[in-house]
């Protein structure tokens, strides 16, 4: 029985209201997609690795449609060259364009993004127009080749990738499109793992027998690739500055962290050091990762560094890093300090309290509540499926994890989902249009898991798409700030994933919202009296 | 082979007959590791005398250099026939007796000698723990470098700890005693749930009992469950309030949580009782530097203390990590690059940095 509600119960009820779980769970009707990472007794160590998803509007109707990574077939025999049988519709990324209904349906066939090679077993994926025709187009990771997949406009695809110089090798994991130079093209980068086949994979743990560390296989490089503007790409890997570091990365994020103009990357590896690429402006970058106090953790222990995320969580204009690692770490936090670095505050944050026997993946900072404050979101799984043998503390499917920002500090909250999940990429994005952040999880395994938000719809919102006219169309890389709040302008970061690209703001109670956005291109613009509540679409100004 | 030098000196004291010439042509060869020779000269000595106790313990040293254990007990054996009393006779019997796994015979023989080393060994494999372990004491304080008289030690004493457990719990089930050390094993296997239940259960028989806090906080610890931990060890400082080290767990409990100050004043009073212990003054900089601006002079001044105490180890390496990021955050490039290069250097000497 409900009684009167009084001064004294509304606080103990508000409390109530406050933990209830911010998220629904749904299988969203019309996705039959399972994530087929096949795993084997020879515990190939790709096997645990996949799992992208991509949120994008490929139609240009309003509505997020979604693309799903699929890893591939992997037998016991499997040698070099390996083959996925990937031409299977089982082992098949797809395709999920978004009704009007809330439905899905399949259209990866029709839109030409069946049969991804069979030699090639699925990662991550990017997005990005690179060629600023107005359609989004689709890079999609490997082990094996990767794929550019360029949005013809009319609901189909092309497989670019030959034409363009993008196929990479070896082991691709996370990608992202940004425009380090600044001249209006989206250039493209690609994390790679290691150094690894079927022929040279090893077993570790003993009897338990298990997937190996990453300190078992040689390290190797990432991938930079420079957009010429004319449909094709340029390799500049080692002019860069970018090969001088081999490492063993899993997940990247792009921010112009110094407030120089030009944007910089963060590299998430695993097992050892993280990396930071400052961009020097004139195409080369500089790794300043020890320096900058981006590389270990304050015991100057390194990371299993998983994800990667690069916004402003404590609003104070600069854009901060969150890396998702292993049990017996913490999530590291890096602060950026304005002055071209960053102090670790795992614990100052809250974090490191909630995450000492974590295994993060994809990770978000997001407002889900619309309070104006950042929150943090993490997919949850460990590494190894037998863990739980070898360490009766841990375990392989774990419940993801949402943390409600207050003022800079993070408390643990219900994200809804009750049943623990081998989790590996999360994209984040407002599915629904509502104005509230939702998430979408890839499952080793599994299906998808759509994370319905339904925690902020009582705070107002905003949610901004960029026209870039002098900068690149998407507007990555433009910094936007919105009642003293920041976000850069990015679909990257997470892991394997690639996210809304509208810049999304809750404004608490306000109605009314103040907007600066400074443009790659260098312009600045301000918008003031924005009314809140609206999906707002903000052309960059033609002239300076 | 100091039982080598000893036969070469007995060797040396015999009567220059025939047979014994034969005994100074086996130890010649021994000198020039002819082995086959030593066995072939002593064989002839015997033959020529069979009463020469000195051929006969030679002959088995022979066996023994050769490693044919099996062959050298019995002209052992042979000359203690002959000469009840003779040392070497005894030691070598008594070393191969236990190198053929005869351990209870090898025994008095290596008694007879006071072979502590060997006698601790064949007490070891007799069950003989007790004998074994002040044994290996007393041969380790002769040869405090011997590592294989250490691995001994560690094993012995480990075979007893576990023997007295095993009565511990055989006899006295329900103690506070028996749940506690059931916990301890349970921890050791990581079996999280059954530790905590016996630890908790110790804690119900006697809840006085020094020290079961500070291990149950250990179980919470592990699992990351820090507000339990604190509770815990909380517990544990008022039951010793003199006890460093549950002020450090405490303290470490709270900076895990981010409870700054908490952790700062804890870790404090861990170092005011037993000052000077570099982990607590790494902790003891963490907290303070977690605590603000106003506690930096703290952090830095217990970082350095760290690297006044330890030089090269993988703390002061953390220490001059922590430091260059405490003058980064100052603005002070200069100190934070030094800070930097001195962790570097360390690193590159005590290997890469691995994650935890």
């Amino acid at each position: 029985m409900v009684g009167k509600v009084t001064r004294r119960n509304f606080l103990s009820l508000a409390g109530l209201a406050a933990a209830a779980p911010i998220f629904q769970v749904k299988l969203p009707h019309g996705i039959d997609f399972i994530l087929q990472n096949s795993p084997t007794p020879r515990k190939f160590l790709i096997e645990t690795m996949p799992g992208g998803v991509a949120l994008f509007d490929y139609n240009n109707d309003g509505l997020l449609d979604i693309f799903l990574v699929n890893g591939g077939r992997i037998t016991e025999n499997l040698h070099v060259p390996e083959q996925f049988e990937r031409s299977n519709p089982r082992y098949w990324n797809r395709l999920y364009r978004h009704n009007r209904d809330g439905s899905f349906s399949d259209v990866t066939q029709a839109a030409g993004l069946a049969n991804a090679g069979n030699g090639n077993y699925g990662m991550g994926v990017a997005v990005g127009d690179y060629d600023n025709d107005g359609y989004p187009d689709l890079y999609v990771t490997s082990y094996g080749k990767n794929i550019l997949y360029h949005n013809n406009g009319d609901g189909t695809f092309t497989d670019v990738t030959a034409k363009a110089g993008v196929a990479g090798g070896g082991w691709s994991v996370s990608a992202g499109f940004f425009d380090y130079d600044n001249d209006g093209h989206l250039d493209l980068f690609v994390t790679r793992y290691m150094d690894w086949d079927a022929d040279h994979n090893k077993i570790c743990g003993g009897d338990w027998h298990t997937y190996c560390p990453p300190s078992a296989f040689p390290a190797t490089t990432c991938l930079l690739y420079r957009n010429r503007g004319d449909g094709t790409f340029e390799d500049v890997s080692e002019r860069s500055g970018i090969t001088a570091k081999k490492g063993r990365a899993l997940g990247v994020s792009f921010a112009d962290y110094d407030g120089d103009g030009f944007t910089d990357i963060f590299v998430s590896n695993d097992g050892m050091q993280q990396y930071l690429f400052h961009n020097n402006g004139n195409g080369t970058f500089t790794e300043c990762a020890m320096e900058s106090g981006t590389a270990l953790t304050s015991d100057g222990k390194g990371l299993s560094g998983m994800g990667t995320v690069f916004q402003d969580y404590d609003n104070d204009g600069r854009p901060d890093l969150i890396v998702t690692v292993l049990p017996r770490e913490l999530f590291a936090v890096f602060h950026n300090e304005g002055t071209g670095s960053f102090s670790y505050q795992s614990l100052e944050t809250g974090v490191g309290a909630m995450t000492s026997l974590s295994s993060g993946w994809g990770v978000g900072l997001e407002d889900f509540d619309n309070d104006g404050w950042k929150d943090l979101f993490v997919a949850q799984s460990h590494v190894l499926d037998n863990v739980q043998k070898i360490d009766a503390s841990l375990t392989y499917k774990q419940l993801p994890l949402v943390a409600m920002n207050h003022g800079g500090h993070f408390e643990r909250a219900d994200s809804g989902v009750t049943t623990p999940l081998a989790a590996r990429g999360a994209a984040f994005g407002d599915i629904n249009n509502d104005g509230c952040i939702d998430v979408v999880l890839a499952i080793l395994g599994g299906p998808p898991v759509l994370l319905l938000n339904r925690a902020g719809s009582g705070n107002h919102w905003l949610s901004i798409t960029l026209r870039g006219t002098r900068s690149n169309r998407d507007g990555y890389g433009a910094r936007v700030f919105v009642n003293g709040q920041t976000r850069i302008a990015t679909s990257s970061g997470s892991y394997n994933c690639a996210n809304d690209k509208r810049l999304h703001f809750g404004l608490g109670s306000a109605d009314k919202a103040t907007i600066e956005i400074l443009w790659p291109s260098g312009a600045k613009q301000v918008m003031n009296d924005a009314g809140a509540n609206q999906f707002l679409e903000i052309r960059e100004p033609e002239q300076l | 082979m100091t039982w080598l030098f000893m036969l070469a000196l007995l060797g040396g004291q015999a009567e220059p007959s025939e047979a014994m010439q034969h005994v100074q042509a086996g130890l010649m060869a021994r000198q020039q590791h002819q082995v086959d020779v030593e066995i072939d000269e002593f064989s002839k000595a015997i033959e020529l005398d069979p009463n020469l106790a000195d051929a006969f313990v030679n002959l088995g040293a022979a066996y023994m250099e050769k490693h044919d254990y099996g062959a050298a007990i019995a002209p052992c054996k042979h000359a203690l026939e002959l000469s009840p009393d003779l040392a070497a006779a005894h030691q070598l019997l008594g070393f191969a007796l236990l190198a053929q796994g005869y351990a209870i015979e090898a025994i008095p023989h290596l008694e007879k000698v006071g072979a502590q080393d060997a006698l601790a060994i064949a007490q070891l494999e007799t069950g003989r723990l007790t004998e074994a372990v002040a044994n290996f004491n007393v041969a380790l304080a002769k040869r405090p470098s011997d590592p294989d008289l250490l691995y001994y030690l560690g094993h012995a004493s480990g075979l007893l700890s576990k023997s007295a457990i095993d009565t511990l719990i055989a006899q006295f089930p329900d103690s506070a005693r028996a749940h506690q050390a059931l916990a301890e094993n349970y921890f050791a296997l990581r079996q999280m749930p059954q530790a905590e239940k016996e630890y908790l259960e110790a804690i119900r028989l006697r809840p006085e009992l020094p020290n079961l806090h500070l291990e149950l906080d250990q179980v919470y610890a592990n699992s990351a469950q820090w507000p339990k931990a604190e509770e815990e060890f909380r517990a544990e400082t008022k039951l010793q309030p003199g006890k460093a080290e549950a002020a450090y767990r405490l303290g470490n409990a709270y900076l895990q949580q981010g409870k700054a100050h908490d952790a700062l004043a804890e870790l404090k009073r861990s170092d005011a009782l037993r000052p000077e212990m570099a982990e607590t003054l790494y902790s003891l900089g963490k907290a303070a530097s977690l605590a603000g601006p106003s506690e930096t002079s703290t952090a830095e001044r217990a970082w350095l203390k760290v690297l006044e105490l330890e030089r090269t180890s993988s703390l002061a390496a953390q220490s001059h990590f922590a430091l260059a990021g405490l003058y980064r955050k100052q603005g002070n490039t200069a100190k934070a690059q030094h800070e930097m290069q001195e962790f570097q250097k360390l690193q590159s000497t005590i290997g890469p940095p691995h994650s935890e």
